[in-house]
């Protein structure tokens, strides 16, 4: 297993890949936290969240962990790039062929399946600690030029920069999850992206409107309430408890479909 | 004892059989030549031995163990199926380090196999750079790092230059000394003429040939090309072999051409002196591959329109 996982990581350290995720990361980060700084500075009504971003109020953002309230309103921008570049690695190994040389080399699929998930996770914490870290060094930036009070800030640092790491990491595997079953069964990057990314713009958009009983256990709502540590609508125990569940069940399909499907590329 | 065993293997691909009812028991040790006409199902067996496909119906056996569990004998097989695939942004050793650790080979062994197939000093290269007889030596050594006792390599020799051709027949023929099994795929019916013991035909998924290359060989009509030391001669020696007995026709350079063996030359060297004809030169001719594989298989497609031109110039030289 560990063996399946240094092979992945070795694998997916590709410029393109590690330098495009990374850097998304920190211009997302860069653009929430000077957008929200203006937002909740200013004395405008606070703008209906747009698709998968939510802004806090000047009193969360005010407030000792409204330091990593960047990192959960970004959260689903960053949870579609943890998507697409899942996708993108997974679905890689079909178009290029790869997939022929890993599953001869590693006959065990579910070892095989495994690693590559061992391998993204610890690249998705990186990306996480990056996205902390980034935020860390914009938020009190973007404040300061909007002229707002943080002193509150300093208090209760190290558990709620843990807090919200873990929020971030747990949100972002499971889009990664997401991304790794689309790209399994569609073996295409590019729709498993489209997929992804229209889901999160339109389609649970559409179901949230239509079916009002379900619009607190959609994956979106889940997530962004798992990356804020909960919300009114859905409580963190219940978020975490659904996150942990549709990554299982991300997991049982990605690893059955692995299992039964021929590699014919 | 056998390296590969199939029987009554089956695979169809909806509507399509890839393979059908294919029984065939394949010999331990050796340079096997597993060749056929595009979508003769080659590649799909070569693929449900690696354990990518499932079968149909029927069974196989590698190294004695069952298809259904490849984990048992994937260890102990190399393969390189279709083009090489690698990741093009990473070096040549990383890509192979990668799946080193997969099969959890220590890094020595990289270095190793990079050795053998000539590509010690351009292995920090990102495998982007390399050109396809490269690549294709990157997917040798892929095959080559389980130190395997089955190799199986789908046309090793593709983009290769003449001197690379060279060097991997030596290569196939050393692991086959060693004791190895080799498998070797190819559309090149010369090349595999060269460098197989053992062939297998097969044709629409039908297992239309399988046994030594020389026995194959054996069975082509063969014959002797003979030319009068005057070529004025060329016609009363066809009028005298001919009464002789023998089957005599003229070939498209003025000689001719009998229906005989190699060791039946002296008796027509006989027959020509009793007629007071002298001989200028013999010839033995035997039959190619590609015109057995063409006599075989037929010409259904492409490949084999093409085996057959190939097989119309080399006898035209």
């Amino acid at each position: 297993m560990i063996n399946a996982v240094r092979s992945e990581l070795l694998r997916t350290r590709r410029k393109g890949v590690v330098l495009g995720w990374f850097g998304l990361t920190i211009l997302f980060t860069a653009m929430i936290n000077m957008v929200m700084a203006q937002v909740v500075g200013s004395s405008r009504a606070q703008p209906e969240g747009g698709p998968g971003v939510s802004f806090p109020t000047l009193d969360q953002w005010q407030a000792a962990d409204g330091i990593t309230a960047g990192l959960s309103s970004a959260a689903s921008m960053y949870g579609v790039v943890a998507l697409s570049f899942w996708a993108i690695v997974t679905a890689g190994d079909y178009s290029s062929g790869l997939i022929r040389l890993t599953a001869s080399a590693q006959p065990d699929r579910v070892r095989l399946l495994l690693g590559k998930v061992g391998a993204l996770s610890l690249w998705t914490a990186a990306v996480t600690t990056v996205a902390l870290i980034a935020n860390l060094i914009i938020a009190p930036m973007a404040a300061r030029s909007a002229d707002l009070d943080v002193s509150a800030w300093g208090q209760d640092v190290l558990p709620t920069l843990a807090g919200a790491w873990f929020n971030l990491l747990a949100t972002l595997l499971v889009w990664g999850v997401i991304g790794l079953v689309l790209a399994l069964v569609t073996r295409s990057a590019a729709v498993s992206i489209s997929v992804g990314v229209g889901y999160v713009l339109v389609v649970e958009a559409v179901i949230t409107a239509a079916l009002d009983a379900i619009a607190d256990w959609t994956p979106g709502a889940t997530l962004s309430a798992l990356a804020q540590g909960g919300t009114g609508s859905i409580p963190y125990g219940t978020a975490l408890a659904l996150g942990a569940l549709y990554t299982l069940l991300g997991l049982g399909v990605a690893l059955t479909v692995f299992q039964r499907r021929d590699i014919t590329d | 004892m056998s390296v590969i065993k199939t029987a009554g293997l089956t695979r169809r691909f909806g509507e399509v059989t890839a393979l059908e009812h294919l029984t065939l028991e394949l010999p331990r040790a050796g340079v096997i030549g597993l060749v056929g006409p595009n979508g003769s199902g080659k590649s799909t067996l070569i693929r449900i031995l690696l354990g990518l496909i499932a079968p149909t119906s029927g069974t196989a056996e590698v190294l004695n163990e069952p298809i259904s569990a490849p984990g048992r004998y994937l260890q102990r097989v190399g393969a390189l199926v279709e083009n090489p695939a690698f990741v093009p942004g990473l070096s040549a050793r990383a890509n192979l380090m990668s799946l080193a650790r997969l099969r959890g080979l220590p890094a020595s062994r990289v270095d190793e196999v990079l050795r053998t197939v000539g590509l010690t000093g351009r292995d920090t290269e990102p495998v982007k750079r390399f050109s396809l007889g490269m690549k294709q030596r990157l997917g040798i050594a892929a095959a080559l790092l389980p130190d395997p006792e089955l190799l199986i390599l789908d046309e090793p020799t593709n983009g290769l230059d003449p001197s690379g051709i060279v060097e991997i027949r030596g290569l196939l023929a050393d692991l086959a000394r060693a004791g190895r099994t080799v498998i070797v795929s190819s559309h090149l019916l010369a090349e595999i003429e060269t460098v197989c013991d053992y062939l297998v035909v097969i044709r629409f998924g039908h297992l239309v040939y399988s046994g030594p290359v020389t026995d194959l060989l054996a069975r082509t009509s063969r014959r002797i090309e003979i030319a009068a030391e005057h070529a004025r001669d060329t016609s009363s020696l066809l009028t005298l072999l001919s009464a002789d007995g023998w089957q005599v026709e003229p070939t498209s350079d003025g000689r001719l051409g009998v229906a005989a063996d190699e060791h039946e030359g002296a008796e027509l060297n006989r027959s020509a002196t009793r007629g007071g004809i002298t001989l200028k030169s013999m010839t033995p001719v035997r039959g190619s591959l590609e015109e057995i594989f063409l006599e075989m298989t037929g010409d259904s497609d492409q490949d084999l329109t093409a085996a057959r031109a190939a097989a119309a110039e080399r006898k035209a030289s």
